[in-house]
């Protein structure tokens, strides 16, 4: 494979009518990284995902995987993509087995059946529940055949929209067990999601789209550190007031014995100010990559 | 790539299709036997020609040459090849056939395929060849029918209606179903929704059907009728011993063609969004 980036996109736009779904969008995404696309509902997400899969043409810009530009050299770009889609949309009167069996044949690759068994255990959809039909399947239930379908033939990027939408808390362990073992295989994830834990929990970067321009691209540790933390100072005695604090520092709440603070930056100067007061106990709480993310869906509302 | 992934989505469309298509076929099949138990039972108790007598020439012109198929053996016998029912259930089926992409698009299997390193002309390919095979078969089993019941019950003395008259009725129903699967799929190449694309093409099935019964009755319509698919099929002519018009097979073979690549490009360059 090429030392190309596994997913390259410059200044894509696509345009319905008077609406931008995607505007200007630059992104890079190294091989072996799992990247979280995030964003609101119609942020841009999906048409990103679409766009690189050609099944949406865009207005303007380009999209590469491993160097193939995903519309003029679409069969190059799709031939080691699994693809997880928001919804499956499959005909409900195959069988589990039947829809795997197709999609491993169009995509033109082996499917090695001790893997798909692998996943099928992992997952817990066991052969019983391959040889039934789809009507007869839950959400769930379909939510692990597409992933099943999307790894079974272990391609080395995986496109993932919403990925544990569906899951069992049980599921959703094996499925960040399954992410972490194709990451250490070298394989991409580009995987849009609104469970920011999960984010949090699974991706190298973030990438974060608002109305359909990329608001923010960085590391997942670059965002826990740009997040203030919050330290809550629990006192001796009653009836205290705040003093002044150093820069970067704010109190937010007060209670009889608690001062709630959010501080940015090294907690240094704030225990000098503090060492004047009975300090009984010190709590800081490590930021989370939801608070700064929160923040941006907030504005993005407002 | 190699070749088999656009065979097994062939394959696939066609299991999915079978059902249908077994069943159709057999109906028809059972009905050109019936058809030629009704001709055998008409013709031994010789009430055609006592038929033929009672209609007043007007009456034939006004309710259309079909009605003077009734006066033979070899009409009735051939009847399923035009009749009214009939004709609308295969175009029917054409459409219904055509329409897969719409609904691929419409329920997002399509997402799934197109994910695949699968160029966009094979789902267009794979809905052409789907549609011959579908016409060939329900087709096939049609005469096959006619066949078995003019092997048993033909009376020894009817007229029966040649291979070659049979064939050309085929071909011509063959080509007629083919241009509306064409009409069908072009249209089904930029929908999104299957009941959007069955019903643009019944209903323009319909209005063309109906121009052409028009043009066929009225003569100030009859030139505008020339735009129906359906005045490209001629069954009476055949029937009375002409031959097939190649002027109707190159007609029903352009429409269809510009049918077929109206698809190829509508569907390379639109948008999978469902």
């Amino acid at each position: 494979m090429p030392d190309a980036a596994a997913v390259s996109i410059r200044g894509l736009t696509k345009q319905y009518g008077k609406l931008i779904a995607v505007n200007n969008l630059h992104l890079d995404v190294a091989p072996g990284e799992i990247l979280g696309f995030l964003g609101l509902n119609g942020a841009g997400k999906t048409t990103t995902i679409r766009i690189l899969l050609d099944l949406l043409r865009p207005t303007g810009g380009t999209a590469l995987i491993f160097g193939y530009d995903c519309q003029r050299e679409g069969l190059h770009a799709r031939s080691n993509i699994g693809y997880l889609p928001a919804e499956m949309g499959i005909y409900s009167d195959l069988t589990g087995l039947e829809v795997l069996d197709l999609l491993a044949g169009l995509s033109g690759r082996p499917v090695d059946r001790n893997r798909r068994r692998e996943l099928q255990d992992r997952l817990g959809l066991p052969d019983g529940d391959l040889r039934r039909t789809l009507r007869e399947y839950s959400t769930g239930m379909k939510r692990k055949l597409g992933l099943i379908q999307a790894f079974q033939a272990d391609p080395l990027l995986l496109l993932l929209d919403e990925p544990t939408e569906g899951l069992d808390p049980l599921m959703q362990e094996a499925f960040y067990t399954l992410i972490a073992e194709t990451k250490r295989r070298g394989a991409t994830v580009f995987m849009s999601s609104h469970v920011l834990s999960e984010v949090d929990r699974i991706c190298d970067r973030v990438a974060l789209l608002r109305k359909g321009e990329l608001v923010l691209l960085r590391s997942v540790e670059e965002i826990r550190r740009l997040a203030s933390r919050r330290v809550r100072v629990h006192l001796a005695e009653d009836g205290l007031a705040p003093p002044a604090l150093p820069p970067g520092a704010q109190i937010i709440d007060t209670a009889p014995r608690r001062w709630t603070l959010q501080v940015e930056g090294f907690l240094g100067p704030l225990l000098e100010t503090l060492r004047a007061f009975p300090v009984k106990d010190l709590e800081v709480v490590e930021p989370k990559l939801e608070d700064v993310v929160m923040q941006y869906y907030r504005e993005d509302r407002s | 790539m190699t070749a088999r992934p656009p065979f097994l989505l062939l394959a696939y469309s066609l299991k999915r299709m079978r059902t249908l298509l077994l069943i159709m076929g057999v109906l028809l099949c059972a009905f050109q036997i019936l058809m030629v138990a009704v001709a055998r039972s008409v013709e031994r108790s010789g009430l055609f020609q006592q038929l033929g007598a009672l209609i007043p020439p007007f009456a034939r012109e006004l309710l259309g040459p079909s009605i003077a198929m009734f006066m033979s053996f070899a009409g009735i016998a051939c009847l399923g090849y035009f009749h009214v029912a009939v004709m609308g259930a295969l175009v029917g089926l054409s459409i219904a056939v055509a329409t897969v992409p719409a609904s691929e698009v419409e329920t997002g299997f399509m997402d799934l395929i197109l994910s695949r390193p699968l160029a966009r002309h094979w789902i267009v390919t794979r809905s052409i060849v789907a549609a011959v095979l579908s016409i060939a078969l329900v087709l096939g089993l049609m005469m096959l029918g006619t066949w078995i019941g003019l092997a048993i019950l033909a009376p020894s003395g009817a007229a029966r209606p040649s291979l070659h008259l049979i064939g050309s009725l085929a071909l011509n129903l063959g080509l007629l179903m083919l241009s509306w699967s064409a009409v069908a799929l072009a249209i089904a190449s930029v929908v999104r929704r299957r009941s959007v694309a069955g019903a643009s093409a019944g209903l323009l099935a319909l209005t063309a059907f109906l121009l052409d019964y028009l043009g066929r009755l009225w003569q100030p319509a009859e030139s505008l009728a020339k735009l129906s698919p359906f005045r490209y099929f001629s069954p009476f002519d055949l029937i009375v011993g002409g031959q097939l018009p190649l002027k109707n097979v190159a007609v029903l073979l352009g429409i269809t063609a510009a049918g077929f690549l109206a698809a190829y490009v509508w569907f390379s360059r639109r948008d999978i969004s469902h």
